[in-house]
């Protein structure tokens, strides 16, 4: 009785010196964890203590700590992993403690089309009963998920009426944080304002290296911009100017035309027209995706009729119209003055 | 692996073990060798061989690509009945390397290597290690390992940020979008 | 507990199997299908080139394992060695739910009538087994329709005139040519070739409540990620499912065929998913497990009327393995032809499939299937260096500006060619393997360079600098397009099944696989086997009103 309360003691002893140190002495110990921590070192998260992201042993009660048993007995049988990654449920859990301190990013993560659940997207009934549900869907809508269609949704049939086998998925996230973003790679801190210490600046410069890119499922890797391909758009035989700006190789990855690279075709929103060669980030905001805003940044500066944009036919101004914002040219209206 | 059903004794046990374990930490962090199967001279003659093979130009090479941690991962994997092989044909290739050049592998220039492969690949290299297995053989071998790595899926641990898929303008990761009806409907 | 009796155990999830069980499942039969693979998807593989059924260096995707499969081969004049799955010579075919239709190429050919009367059209062939089908191309042809129709085909009889000739229509249009495709048909229209698009067992428009096809560059030894390639696993099999009347085991590894002492079946013998030994008995059995492993079951079913394995009694099982001669030529060309628009092969020509002057045989050509990366690594013109700088460089530079086009040569089937049981090696449940041996025909070749040099001709014609001949090896293979080891015939002495599959010498033994192939064709054959299962199903049910295999 006694060898189990100093035991508890120890334990707790251990557990409190543990979270409380740097990482350096504790986390970086096993050399498991030695990339992490090297990149995290060199990130824009590296005033931040390991646990405020991944939570402490007992964090997710005795399935954390099941956990990280399994891991010291791997480690002792030299089972060395791998990839080192997180599973789905703590990726969504991630999600939850970026909301600590990226409360706006987040808000507006929720506003927007990116939040959606699984099943907002699993049971939709319009798309289901056109298309099949099959595994390619998992690769933009639900790149965490750790099986196979038929394991998340059933039946996996045009015909319904459908529903999701694991409950803990119906209300998570299809496209979480860590869908376009990491942690661990290089960027620098933002020092933001402490109230209590007022001759810290907060500065406001944008982080030249802060980067996102995608984790694609195949893989089971998160992949920068810089690594991903530059797409080439084409509207028939013409190749489109597309934008330069890398985020945009990160929105191709998910809105992505068909195999002949077509401009508007399937999930595509290359624009052409008047929009030719505009990036995605300049009209849409990076996590509410809203573009209500954005006219105003280059209208009516920029614009050759020196009419208010946001009232002329198109499906800014209505969803109705035929004229789809992204491929809008003058001709679209004008028809007449370009036949020669 | 499967972790059996803890009853609480062993819970303790475990526990007590995975803490008290903790207290050998020091000792543990400094692995041997930083490669899973190979010692790092080992790891540094086979990366030579692999960028001999496939040699780097204005684009990436084997070592760029790293072909070596393929092996090397693929060694402790499926390729693990190719394990005796490896370890005796870095012996043996350091063996030809001396008897025609007077220096190991690593250290010779890069036609001395070229040409050291060659000989290898002919099936007629000098080496005491060449009697037992066939140089050739070994050479067809690593040959066929660094395509793989080069130009496998980097999720077997070569063809680092997709090097190779770039330099034959293959987009990868692909992007196709889905069979769309209509955009307007 | 003992498991209990059904009417039919067929054995082997793949192009015959899925349909055979639907067929007698739907008309009221019980039956039990066994694989010894399990359900697979695009989840287990995606598209990894180093693990798939076309290269499979690290492992074969949806094949057997290496673990516990292997076979014997020959490495040279009276000696041999074990071949493991991943290596070419093994010569496999997947083991999985939906067999080799889950990842294969999908092209969707019917023989030729010729195919079917060889022997009549060409005569007597020395030291070749070459006979007529028991069947003509007429009889067949309605159950090629039904597997169009059920399965799922596109294509377009665009400008061929050689037939064969067809009742109704495809039930999908063809899929449109990629750049290269374009290019080789201008070539072959102006060679005065009938080019035309390749039917293709694989969705152009959504079809059976699938998908179409999203044109992916990585298609034949790959699971569909959309769904669209048309299997027996996503088509036939659900359907038998619902019926009720169908179970289907798998990991369930048949080692065989239980027989009686009156000489027929009485059900099979089979290891289950935890490796237990265990009995089935049925009514009847159909095998459907490729040609390779149907001989095998039949050759490990000794009895003391069979005691060189059921219905083996004129010594022809396993005998006349054939798979194809793959001929062709490629070509290096100037500009880019590659436009990453899957699948790759899209387009054919039969000029050459028979007719050719002093040949017997042929092969319909078509350019081949995308290559990825790594197996293009290996693809190299005679005396190319294979590794250095130039071969990096050969990869940059032609990587996409290479076209291939092959064709599947019709092979003489020889009697030599056979698999047999090894007498000492046993796989991983103690069941004896199969041993691979024999030679091509050496007409084989003689039809092969014959093709490859109007492969080379079509190629020069669209515009290739470089071109070179791609003959393969003198050993007989068995692999994707493995047939004839159990061969149908009207006369019981030379051949193993009578013309509906049904063993000679067991009235209640099935074949629905290509071991029921007399001759393999020029074509990929896997409409035919679908075909040849919906046939075999149809005596089947017939013959079931009547005696119910009593």
């Amino acid at each position: 009785m006694v060898i189990l309360l100093l035991s508890f003691l120890s334990l707790g002893g251990v557990y409190v010196y543990w979270n409380n140190s740097s990482p350096a002495k504790t986390c970086y110990s096993c050399h498991e964890i030695q990339h992490s921590y090297t990149s995290w070192s060199a990130s824009a998260h590296r005033e931040l203590h390991c646990i405020s992201c991944h939570g402490t042993a007992l964090s997710s009660g005795f399935h954390s700590l099941k956990e990280k048993s399994r891991m010291v007995m791997s480690h002792f049988l030299k089972n060395y992993p791998e990839d080192i990654r997180l599973n789905e449920q703590q990726v969504v859990t991630m999600t939850e403690r970026c909301k600590t301190c990226h409360q706006q990013e987040y808000a507006q993560w929720l506003s927007s089309g990116h939040s959606l659940s699984y099943a907002d997207v699993f049971l939709n009934e319009k798309q289901n009963s056109k298309e099949q549900l099959n595994e390619d869907c998992l690769r933009c809508h639900g790149m965490f998920y750790e099986g196979n269609i038929a394991s998340l949704v059933e039946p996996v049939s045009v015909i319904g009426p459908w529903k999701l086998l694991s409950e803990n998925h119906f209300v998570m996230p299809v496209i979480p944080c860590l869908s376009c973003h990491s942690n661990h790679i290089q960027g620098y801190p933002k020092i933001s304002p402490e109230y209590n210490a007022p001759d810290k600046v907060f500065y406001n410069k944008p982080d030249p290296y802060s980067k996102i890119g995608i984790f694609n499922r195949q893989e089971k890797k998160f992949i920068l911009v810089d690594y991903l391909p530059q797409p080439k758009i084409f509207a028939g035989k013409r190749q489109v100017n597309t934008s330069q700006d890398p985020v945009v190789r990160n929105c191709k990855q998910c809105h992505a035309p068909n195999v002949w690279h077509q401009s508007g075709s399937s999930d595509d929103r290359t624009p052409t027209g008047v929009h030719e060669g505009i990036s995605c980030m300049a009209c849409h905001e990076k996590h509410s995706n809203n573009s209500k805003r954005s006219c105003k940044s280059c209208h009516p500066a920029i614009s050759n009729c020196g009419l208010d944009v946001t009232t002329m036919n198109t499906s800014y101004a209505s969803p109705e119209s035929k004229n789809n914002i992204h491929f809008v040219s003058c001709e679209s209206c004008h028809a007449d003055k370009f036949m020669n | 692996m499967k972790i059996a059903r803890y009853n609480r004794r062993n819970f303790v046990k475990l526990s007590l073990t995975g803490m008290g374990s903790i207290l050998l930490l020091p000792r543990c962090a400094q692995p041997q060798s930083k490669w899973r199967f190979f010692s790092d001279n080992e790891a540094k003659t086979i990366e030579a061989i692999t960028e001999q093979i496939i040699p780097a130009d204005e684009d990436a090479g084997a070592k760029e690509a790293n072909v070596i941690n393929f092996i090397d991962k693929q060694l402790v994997g499926y390729y693990k009945n190719h394990q005796e092989i490896y370890r005796k044909a870095v012996v043996g290739v350091n063996e030809t390397s001396t008897i025609m050049f007077n220096k190991e592998f690593i250290q010779l220039t890069w036609e001395a290597q070229t040409s050291v492969l060659k000989t290898l690949e002919s099936g007629e290299a000098p080496g005491d290690t060449w009697k037992i297995i066939s140089s050739s053989g070994f050479f067809n071998l690593i040959r066929d390992h660094s395509m793989q790595g080069f130009y496998g899926s980097p999720r077997h641990g070569g063809n680092k940020n997709y090097v190779s898929y770039k330099m034959l303008n293959l987009d990868y990761p692909y992007y196709l979008g889905r069979n769309k009806y209509n955009l307007n409907t | 507990m003992a498991n209990k009796h059904v009417n039919v155990v067929v054995i082997g999830a793949g192009a015959g199997g899925g349909i055979v069980a639907k067929e007698l499942s739907v008309a009221g039969l019980s039956v039990i299908l066994f694989e010894r693979g399990k359900w697979q998807t695009f989840f287990d593989h995606d598209n990894d080139e180093l693990i798939s059924q076309r290269s499979f260096p690290l492992k074969c995707a949806y094949g057997p394992d290496n673990e516990r499969y292997w076979r014997v081969v020959q490495s040279g004049i009276d000696s041999w060695r074990i071949a493991y799955p991943n290596e070419w010579p093994y010569g496999n075919n997947a083991a999985c739910v939906g067999g080799g239709t889950l990842s294969y190429g999908a092209m969707a050919w019917r023989f030729m009538p010729e195919d079917f009367t060889l022997r009549s059209t060409y005569g007597h062939v020395e030291g070749s087994t070459i006979e007529d089908w028991p069947l003509t191309y007429e009889d067949l042809e309605p159950y090629y329709e039904r597997a169009e129709y059920e399965i799922g085909v596109s294509g377009d009889e665009g400008s061929n005139v050689f037939g064969p000739p067809r009742k109704k229509p495809f039930p999908m249009p063809a899929f449109s040519l990629n750049k290269e495709g374009e290019i080789l048909e201008k070539a072959a229209l102006s060679l005065g070739y009938h080019p035309f698009p390749i039917p293709m067992l694989r969705n152009s428009v959504s079809y059976g409540g699938r998908p179409a096809c999203i044109r992916m560059r990585t298609c034949v030894g790959f699971a569909c990620p959309v769904n669209a390639k048309c299997g027996t696993q996503n088509t036939v099999l659900p359907i038998a499912l619902k019926t009720g009347n169908c179970e289907l085991r798998t990991e369930s590894k048949v080692s065989e065929i239980l027989l009686d002492d009156t000489g027929r079946a009485r059900g099979i013998k089979y290891f289950d998913k935890n490796d237990k030994q265990q009995t089935q008995t049925s009514d009847i059995v159909v095998l459907c497990c490729s040609a390779t492993e149907t001989a095998r079951l039949l050759l490990n079913s000794k009895s003391k009327l069979f005691p060189n394995g059921a219905g083996n009694s004129n010594g022809w099982v396993g005998h006349n393995l054939q798979d194809h001669t793959y001929c062709g030529a490629e070509g290096l060309f100037e500009d880019e032809v590659y436009d990453d628009v899957g699948p790759g092969a899209c387009i054919a020509i039969k000029d050459f499939v028979h007719n050719n002057p002093g040949i017997i045989g042929g092969a319909m050509l078509a350019n081949e299937f995308i290559r990825m990366p790594y197996l293009y690594a290996n693809d190299r013109p005679p005396g190319a260096p294979s590794w250095g700088i130039e071969h990096k460089q050969f990869q940059k530079n032609y990587f996409k500006k290479n076209i291939s086009v092959k064709g599947p040569v019709q092979e003489m089937p020889v009697f030599e060619n056979m698999v047999e049981i090894d007498p000492k090696v046993k796989d991983y449940w103690g069941i004896p393997v199969l041993r691979v041996s024999g030679y091509r025909h050496e007409n084989n070749f003689i039809a092969g360079r014959y093709v490859a040099e109007k492969a080379e001709t079509w190629l020069k014609k669209a515009g290739a600098k470089v071109t070179w001949q791609t003959i393969p090896g003198q050993y007989a293979g068995a692999s994707q397009h493995q047939a004839g080891t159990c061969r149908m015939g009207n006369d019981p002495k030379t051949s193993v099944t009578n013309r509906y599959g049904q063993l000679h010498e067991v009235d209640n033994i099935f074949v629905a696989d290509g071991s029921l192939h007399v001759t393999n064709g020029g074509f990929n054959p896997a409409l035919t086997i679908m075909a040849l299962a919906y046939w075999v199903s149809d005596y089947i049910n017939d013959q079931w009103k009547g005696s119910k295999f009593k």
